[in-house]
């Protein structure tokens, strides 16, 4: 495969990666005690299986459709007024998280499940630090108090997600067919 | 019938404006949509109602663009209907929550936002073929590539995930189903269980997905497709239809700026 098959197949993937983390903020799983999205979910693969540009790539194509006025954001909200708001640290969060997942997972040639839980923790680290900076500042809370609302209730379910991830990853990342440039 | 993101080729006014006019109509209506106060509800939702009319959507076609997503806009509208603390309308006695007045409201205010964003996002991908919508994207997105972030690339990505997009839904929905006949159950049992549930949901959905992508990617391979800089058939060019539509949008912005500082 060439270079220039490889890469018009890593942008198909790459907004298909978009899409997905589109289409995961109306999959909603009941699990308790919040229930949850998939968006992470796919926001975790997106690095993984794609690499930290493409990963971040696909994110900002998920950004963009949303800008464009699709009710994509969490919680079926759209458009400029979401990214500048009390919540819009999550989404760019997710761009950032996207390039350091893909980063920190392929500093090895063949991850293993732990590595991979490891890459998926700290992006998860990034997506909530971009977070409650954006909720503290907007919605002048107190950082600890943006702790408490913005972060404590979906760490359990953010548990489940980056095991879930780590394993999927695991057994898709012979699928796609090799790395992408 | 047709579904959120399908193109239908027609010669409507809606149909014949510059690509770039109903991306940014629709960037300014979300905005819009976004902070609608009663009064502007009201405005906005006269104002979709005519511009669909004038792309020849029929009722029927609205209500099957809203179809895939209607599960999660009862949801939405539950949540809020079921947790918003204000006047109490109705108590639920042993269930955790209760009805109140102001979780009615809120929950038709988002439902109503989430629907009006939809159906604004469907004219637009109804009344604009996929080059057109490129072409308007790309247009948009050029002062990008002065930083060095690809215009032309985001554009046709963004155009691919937006026809993604139903394709997912319906095959989720699909897996669902198909699941919830073979007994799956996603509601009840341990959290193992319901953590397995999800994944067998997951990963047929992503292995179907990464086979259209791959046969998406051989395709525009065979057709030639290439990166970097292109040409189009069209170009675009503002005409006096878009001023006058540029107008319209711009009345309606200022129509509801104006109520707001009355209202204050």
């Amino acid at each position: 495969m060439n270079t220039e098959q490889t890469s018009l197949r890593g942008m198909v993937y790459a907004s298909l990666f978009g899409a997905l983390t589109a289409v995961g903020a109306y999959i909603i799983i009941p699990l308790p005690p919040v229930p949850i999205t998939l968006q992470t979910l796919f926001l975790g693969l997106a690095g993984t299986l794609l690499g930290g540009r493409l990963g971040a790539l696909s994110q900002v194509v998920y950004l963009l459709l949303g800008i464009i006025g699709l009710p994509v954001f969490a919680g079926g909200k759209a458009g400029l007024g979401v990214l500048f708001g009390p919540t819009g640290g999550y989404l760019i969060g997710f761009v950032a998280a996207a390039f350091v997942i893909g980063k920190l997972a392929a500093l090895k040639a063949r991850p293993g499940f732990a590595w991979l839980c490891l890459s998926l923790v700290a992006g998860t680290a990034v997506v909530y630090a971009l977070g409650v900076l954006q909720l503290s500042l907007v919605a002048r809370l107190a950082p600890v108090k943006a702790l408490a609302v913005g972060v404590l209730p979906f760490l359990p379910g953010d548990g489940i997600k980056i095991v879930l991830t780590a394993w999927i990853a695991l057994k898709l990342r012979d699928r796609i067919g090799g790395k992408f440039p | 019938m047709i579904r959120l993101g399908q193109y239908l080729p027609g010669d409507t006014i809606v149909h014949r404006l510059d690509p770039r006019v109903k991306i940014l109509s629709v960037v300014a209506l979300s905005l819009l949509i976004f902070a609608a106060t009663p009064v502007e509800i009201a405005l906005i939702s006269a104002f979709l109602a005519a511009v669909a009319g004038a792309a020849r959507m029929t009722p029927a076609q609205a209500a099957g663009t809203l179809r895939p997503v209607a599960v999660f806009m009862a949801m939405i509208f539950l949540v809020h209907l079921f947790f918003t603390e204000g006047q109490p309308l109705l108590s639920l006695a042993p269930l955790p929550g209760q009805v109140t007045r102001e979780g009615l409201l809120r929950g038709i205010y988002v439902t109503w936002q989430f629907a009006g964003l939809i159906l604004a996002a469907a004219v637009l991908t109804l009344t604009t073929s996929p080059s057109e919508l490129v072409g308007g994207i790309e247009r948009l997105l050029r002062p990008l590539s002065r930083i060095g972030i690809p215009a032309q690339d985001l554009a046709v990505m963004i155009a691919m995930a937006l026809r993604f997009m139903p394709m997912l839904l319906e095959e989720y929905d699909r897996l669902r189903m198909a699941q919830m006949a073979r007994g799956a159950d996603f509601t009840t049992g341990s959290l193992a269980l319901r953590t397995r549930a999800v994944a067998a949901l997951a990963v047929p959905l992503l292995l179907s997905a990464f086979r259209r992508a791959d046969e998406l990617a051989v395709a525009m391979e065979a057709r030639g497709y290439r990166r970097g800089p292109r040409t189009t058939l069209r170009e675009l060019a503002f005409s006096g239809r878009d001023l006058g539509a540029f107008a319209v949008i711009g009345i309606l912005i200022l129509a509801t700026t104006v109520l707001r500082m009355t209202a204050l």
